[in-house]
């Protein structure tokens, strides 16, 4: 029975990603995959990694989904009328396309379906490595955390987590590289729709005390700082949207220490392990609890500041350039 | 079948699904979902992983490392479609086009 | 024991009843306000049986308080996302008719 569930879920997973390839239209495909998303959500808790369902949901399939949306509303109704001209174009080309496309395709269709059986075989044999749960059981008890996925994120492998806040910055920076660092908007009134505004004003501490519950319980159980920290992105989105961009209202130095603090909080840190004889984020199990929550917290600051800028020089790419100044 | 096989088979065909969107489809942002189709098949496989080797808890690590991967997959994600855009606000085009 | 878990899953089939109301709805009714009519009322009501069949079924009141607050929470943010969509689709089509009119 158990296992009807997942063929059903894998079909859908699978089904839904070709779909959304293969959907004519660019909006069928950003939807989609959203729907997408949310189908490998499921089969994330079906796998029982609560945290990782929780993350794509949010990140992958919100986020990002958002991010889609938003470029939609550059490219749907341009792009459509762009189109026609194309195709007629091609049309009034005495080339036959659809024969210089045929070999191509089939030459595609063959790789891949090589590929597919290769790739079937590779995972039906992966070798039992016995992994390293035994290993995370065991010191899970110095981690300063109970849960070990949490352990594993912000003690053992910390590392890695902190150059992900910096990856994300990074995302940030490229964005800024390619778009320009906008100015943004000074904030209007937010809209004129009153019950917009007062959704926005609910949600606004909701979002933020929902976060805050997830960045503690990720102590125990699923949660952690990536979740919080996308719920606090959400905060800044859904008030940039309601025509109060965060980081016009807040001042300069403000928005930068926020973007930053959570790389700079985690190396300081780790830099005063090693002057104090251990090694690179080496937490005292005495304090590990106390500190992760607090790395955990600023991290979780940095990377919803990343989300809301990167949304927000999103958002603004396609306005006229009389609207945006750039500056460098 | 255990649970793990139903999905690790299902991440090789998201990823084979991901790598024929990215050569396949001609639009930006198509190009770009299927590369988060691709990874999505990665991680499927790193957590059916995790699920097969569970003790008393599924493998941690592959949980936190796909955490982190979906979060990089998404900056980067957010860096292709503000190259996307840039393109189309330059040029007017929303895939490459070799035929002018 | 037994009884908890009868009306749990008679409070799901409702719920997934009104799920499956209101997808037919998005997919056979004409236009946008009816479809989203059809979305919101039914799959939140949808929403509130399988909600309800979960907190009977997990039997805490903290855990029931929460699934009740989730589902409170999607609630508004479903009608005002409702809301906000159907007031876009009048102003176009405002703006389309006045088009069209002058």
């Amino acid at each position: 029975m158990s296992v009807l569930i997942d063929i059903i879920l894998a079909i859908l997973a699978v089904y839904l990603a070709l779909q959304s390839l293969l959907a004519p239209r660019l909006t069928q495909s950003v939807f989609l995959f959203f729907a997408f998303g949310l189908a490998l959500a499921l089969a994330w808790i079906r796998l029982g990694a609560v945290d990782v369902a929780i993350t794509e949901a949010a990140i992958a399939a919100g986020f990002l989904g958002v991010l889609f949306l938003d470029a939609l509303r550059d490219f749907s109704p341009r792009g459509s009328e762009k189109k026609e001209n194309l195709e007629a174009v091609q049309n009034a080309l005495p080339k036959n396309n659809t024969k210089s496309l045929l070999l191509p395709g089939m030459a595609l269709m063959l790789g891949l379906g090589l590929f597919l059986l290769i790739a079937l075989e590779a995972v039906w044999k992966i070798p039992d490595g016995g992994g390293l749960t035994a290993a995370a059981e065991a010191l899970l008890p110095e981690s300063g955390v109970e849960h070990p996925v949490t352990a594993v994120l912000l003690n053992f492998r910390a590392y890695d987590t902190w150059l992900e806040i910096g990856v994300i910055l990074l995302g940030l920076l490229a964005v800024f590289a390619v778009g320009g660092i906008k100015i943004y908007r000074k904030p209007v009134m937010a809209t004129q729709d009153p019950l917009l505004r007062q959704v926005i004003l609910f949600f606004t501490p909701v979002l933020f005390l929902f976060g805050a519950f997830l960045l503690y319980i990720g102590k125990t159980g699923p949660g952690g700082a990536f979740q919080a920290a996308v719920l606090w992105g959400a905060i800044g989105i859904l008030l940039h949207l309601g025509g109060r961009p965060v980081f016009s209202m807040i001042p300069r130095w403000l928005g930068q220490l926020l973007l930053t603090i959570g790389l700079g909080f985690f190396l300081i840190l780790g830099f005063l392990f090693i002057a104090g004889g251990a090694t690179l984020f080496e937490y005292p199990p005495a304090h590990a609890g106390v500190l992760i929550l607090i790395v955990e917290t600023m991290a979780a600051i940095s990377i919803a500041a990343a989300l809301t800028a990167i949304f927000a020089n999103l958002n603004q790419m396609n306005e006229g350039p009389n609207e945006i100044e750039s500056t460098n | 079948m255990e649970t793990y096989q139903i999905y690790t088979l299902t991440s090789a065909v998201l990823f084979v699904i991901g790598i024929g969107g990215i050569f396949a489809s001609k639009h930006f942002i198509k190009k770009i979902i299927a590369t988060m189709i691709m990874g999505g098949g990665v991680f499927l496989t790193f957590v059916s992983l995790a699920e097969r080797d569970a003790l008393a808890f599924a493998d941690p690590v592959p949980h936190a490392l796909v955490i982190t991967g979906i979060v990089v997959a998404v900056a980067s994600a957010a860096f292709a479609l503000a190259l996307a855009r840039r393109i189309y606000q330059l040029t007017g085009e929303e895939s490459f086009t070799d035929d002018k | 024991m037994m009884i908890k878990e009868i009306i749990t899953v008679i409070l799901l089939v409702v719920g997934c009843f009104f799920f499956l109301a209101g997808t037919l709805g998005v997919l056979r009714f004409p236009d946008l306000f009816s479809r989203l009519h059809a979305l919101t009322k039914a799959d939140n009501l949808g929403l509130g049986f399988i909600a309800a069949g979960m907190a009977v079924y997990i039997a805490s009141p903290w855990a029931a308080l929460k699934i009740f607050f989730i589902w409170l929470f999607t609630l508004l943010a479903s009608s005002t996302s409702c809301y906000l969509i159907a007031r876009f689709q009048k102003e176009q089509n405002h703006s389309k008719n006045g088009k069209e009119g002058g």
